[in-house]
């Protein structure tokens, strides 16, 4: 656990980068910090491993002051990953990674088999390993700096805007690896961004900063997004708050229809009794295995031959699916949206048709989830709630109005 | 004795600063060779390396220079004019101006070249022709360079000037070789003592001429870099 | 002629070219350290080292005489401060070109301040001291030869004799074989850049090689 008292720095010129700092970083998470330029939050970063020292407060990392460590000693102990990444141009790939074992007395070949290991456990090729950096991508070189902060396996890792400086599609599927990553390794995780979004994406506590150095607000993103503190908090998550917080409400909330999924090998009037009876216009069509084949109009069953199944009649595509278990509302519904029919389907882990959303049921699901909280209307209801309540019977406010 | 001592007792005798091969005269001998052949080097190298700057054209074959010239030796080019071309001045005329040339054309070559494309895109965007671009924005903010090239070449210059009495040349090398030959080191080191601050106050002379020459907002650019 | 003194002068010519050159490296990288961590100290070693570098060769060989007499030290001293004058600039800017994410990251990792310097910064400044070294090399040898004029032995004394004698050919297999070996020492420091730095791309992002600069001269203010 990494703890901040009272921290405050302040620079020569009397800039005020951080001011009276009190954040706790619980173990085996992700904590996030995130604000505007110029808010402190990588110089809060950067006194963690004392690339910076802090003009009064302490930094307390597993109960013990990090002034009593020598710097080197304890930045050998803590991973550190930055946007250019910084590998040494003059080393291989191998070589890089193997920089921190090599450095606390780990052989050389021993510390090329641990690279070797990270190399696999951030998706990089072993033939890379005796690359040099000169000869990999922008992304490929984030990889090797993660790798490499996390070679003599640190409890902590400080993470520097580490996906900024990467194009929007790799810096998703960079994101997406650390979320992996995380799960399997649960570290201790500061890591500092810009971007509210990936604030959001990756981390499990997310501190938002001020300009000055103080923090606004400090929470998992849910909350962020349910119960911003302030006006200020909220203009900084954004808007479409509402929508992103359905992020974070599971799809397996969702009530699914099933009575509109028949099998292909059901006869063809028999769905279109099924059809008649349900009212529905359109049948999900599933395959021996569950699995969705595509939608069949509920007329077009009943133009069909005797003998025929459900399978044989023309089937429109079923589009877009969301994972029951593994999807949120969010999913859900943009799936919804995506469909012309205003229907998508649910699928389980193996692929198979669990039900078919609708509009109804994604609006009972998102009211069943409450309401998210919007700090300027509480605040206008509370004044004007005053307001009132002065206007009203005296009895209500025993020193008059308000 | 020491080296001080040496020239000290030689160059205040009265007699070495009177008649034609009196100090006066061989200083003045000194900066005359330095001054043409700079002058007739500079009017080689950098229209040449301005050419080469703008265009971009041999500018491969001006960095090969740069590293290969270094490797002639001095005395040998001069001996061997010496041979081939007699008594004539250009036996030490051309050694000197092909020495010079090398770092005013590179310099002249790098500062053009490197002038940043921002400004070059202005000026065209703003419709100057080539030579306008040259004349008005190249030429300026290379002259730094420009005439660190011509201060480098001065002391080349300058050197191969002292070397080339070995071949028969005035200037104060004469003292220098005429004093070996005659084993007289007072003479030699008398030679080099002037040799020494004639060397030095041809590099303060540049140090004038920048300050006059480079306008003041590249100065102060070029200092705090 | 005779041959037969060649091999020995190519020997002694070599010799005197390359040791101030190797000298010139030890002094240059302890002091192009100090001038990198105490910035103050660069300007004014660099005005020292313009003003050296402005002084004619036989100038210096001659002021060294009463002290170091008509030998091989006498050429090797004032050569091995032009060598310093060239290759200090170099180490400074080998170092400054470390790019500062490396020098942070190995900062960050635990890397105390020597090891950073040994480890990391001086293998990253390897390319631009060589380029240094090759301009350093290559100026002693050709400046060697000028010592023959206060007998110190080298391919210059081909020069000299063969003008003494009028003899064109000898001149010029003098001059040619100094050119000869100034480009030869040249090649192989570039051999030794390459084996080196394995980790540079062969074909640098600079379409160009790259030109050392002449030891800047700083007096008042330099241009660069």
């Amino acid at each position: 656990m990494i703890t901040f008292e009272g921290v405050t720095k302040r620079y020569p010129g009397g800039t005020l980068a951080v001011d009276d700092l009190n954040l706790e970083v619980p173990d085996g998470q992700t904590m996030v910090l995130v604000g505007p330029s110029g808010c402190g939050k990588t110089t809060t970063l950067r006194m963690i491993n004392r690339l910076i020292d802090p003009t009064s407060g302490r930094i307390l990392l597993d109960g013990q002051d990090i002034q009593q460590s020598d710097p080197p000693t304890l930045r050998r102990g803590i991973g550190y990953v930055i946007q250019q990444a910084g590998l040494f141009p003059h080393r291989t790939i191998e070589d890089n990674i193997g920089t921190v074992p090599v450095l606390i007395g780990w052989g050389k070949s021993k510390a090329r088999d641990r690279a070797r290991e990270l190399m696999r456990l951030v998706g990089l090729d072993d033939s890379l390993a005796r690359r040099y950096p000169y000869q990999l991508s922008g992304g490929q070189q984030q990889r090797v700096g993660v790798a490499r902060a996390l070679a003599a396996d640190p409890p902590v890792l400080l993470m520097d805007e580490p996906f900024s400086a990467v194009d929007p599609i790799v810096r998703a599927t960079l994101q997406d690896e650390l979320l992996r990553l995380q799960a399997e390794l649960h570290k201790t995780i500061v890591l500092v961004t810009h971007d509210v979004e990936e604030a959001i994406k990756v981390g499990d506590q997310v501190a938002i900063f001020r300009p000055g150095g103080r923090i606004a607000q400090v929470d998992s993103p849910e909350r962020l997004l349910t119960a911003p503190a302030d006006s200020y908090v909220e203009s900084f998550l954004g808007f479409d708050r509402g929508i992103r917080r359905l992020s974070f409400l599971a799809a397996s909330g969702l009530n699914l229809d099933d009575t509109a999924v028949i099998s292909a090998s059901m006869p063809a009037w028999e769905a279109a009794e099924q059809a008649r009876r349900t009212g529905e216009p359109w049948l999900l069509v599933t395959g021996p295995d569950q699995q969705p084949r595509g939608w069949v109009a509920s007329d077009g069953l009943r133009s069909l031959p005797r003998e025929a199944t459900a399978g044989d009649a023309k089937l429109s595509p079923y589009g877009h699916t969301f994972g029951v278990s593994t999807d949120s509302l969010r999913a859900a519904l943009d799936a919804t949206l995506l469909s012309p029919a205003g229907r998508a389907v649910g699928v389980d882990d193996q692929g198979r048709v669990v039900g078919v959303t609708s509009y109804e049921r994604l609006g009972a699901a998102v009211e069943a989830a409450g309401p998210a909280s919007d700090p300027d209307a509480d605040r206008n209801a509370a004044a004007a709630g005053a307001a009132g309540v002065a206007g009203a019977a005296p009895e209500a406010s025993p020193t008059g109005t308000g | 004795m020491s080296f001080l001592s040496y020239a000290w007792d030689w160059l205040k005798q009265p007699a070495q600063w009177h008649g034609p091969d009196g100090i006066p005269v061989r200083i003045l001998e000194q900066l005359g060779y330095t001054a043409l052949a700079l002058l007739i080097a500079a009017l080689i190298a950098i229209p040449l390396g301005i050419l080469i700057g703008h265009t971009g054209r041999g500018a491969v074959a001006v960095v090969q220079l740069a590293n290969a010239w270094r490797a002639i030796p001095t005395l040998g080019l001069l001996v061997l004019l010496a041979v081939t071309l007699g008594f004539s001045p250009l036996a030490w005329l051309i050694p000197l101006v092909v020495l010079g040339i090398p770092p005013i054309l590179v310099n002249t070559y790098e500062g053009v070249a490197g002038v940043e494309p921002e400004f070059k895109d202005a000026a065209r965007g703003m419709g100057m022709t080539s030579w306008q671009q040259i004349r008005k924005v190249e030429v300026p903010v290379a002259s730094p360079l420009i005439i660190l090239g011509l201060r480098t070449g001065a002391i080349f210059v300058v050197a191969t000037a002292t070397i080339a009495a070995y071949i028969g040349l005035g200037g104060l090398g004469r003292y220098i070789i005429d004093g070996l030959a005659t084993n007289n080191y007072g003479e030699v080191a008398g030679g080099a003592a002037l040799v020494v601050l004639l060397a030095l106050a041809v590099q303060f002379l540049f140090v004038g001429v920048r300050r006059l020459a480079v306008p003041a907002g590249l100065r102060q650019q070029a200092r705090q870099t | 002629m005779d041959w037969s003194q060649v091999p020995q002068l190519i020997w002694e010519n070599a010799y005197l070219g390359i040791v101030p050159a190797l000298i010139g490296l030890v002094i240059a990288v302890p002091l192009g350290i100090v001038c990198v961590r105490w910035k103050w100290l660069y300007p004014p070693v660099l005005s020292v080292t313009s003003v050296l570098y402005a002084l004619p060769s036989l100038a210096l060989f001659i002021v060294l005489i009463p002290y170091t007499g008509l030998t091989d030290t006498t050429v090797i001293i004032p050569l091995t401060l032009f060598s310093l004058c060239v290759l200090v600039p170099n180490v400074v800017d080998g170092l400054r070109s470390v790019p500062e994410p490396v020098r942070q990251a190995a900062t960050a990792m635990g890397f105390g301040t020597l090891r950073r310097l040994v480890q990391v910064e001086l293998p990253v400044a390897v390319p631009i001291v060589i380029a240094g070294l090759r301009v350093a090399v290559v100026s002693s040898i050709s400046l060697a030869s000028v010592g023959q004029l206060i007998g110190v032995s080298s391919l210059g004394y081909l020069i000299v004799d063969g003008y003494q004698r009028d003899f064109l050919t000898e001149i010029l297999v003098g001059g040619g074989l100094i050119i000869a070996l100034a480009l030869v020492c040249d090649l192989l420091l570039v051999l030794v850049r390459r084996l080196l730095t394995p980790w540079r791309p062969r074909r640098t992002r600079r379409k160009l090689p790259e030109v050392v600069a002449e030891p800047v001269p700083v007096l008042a203010g330099g241009a660069r």
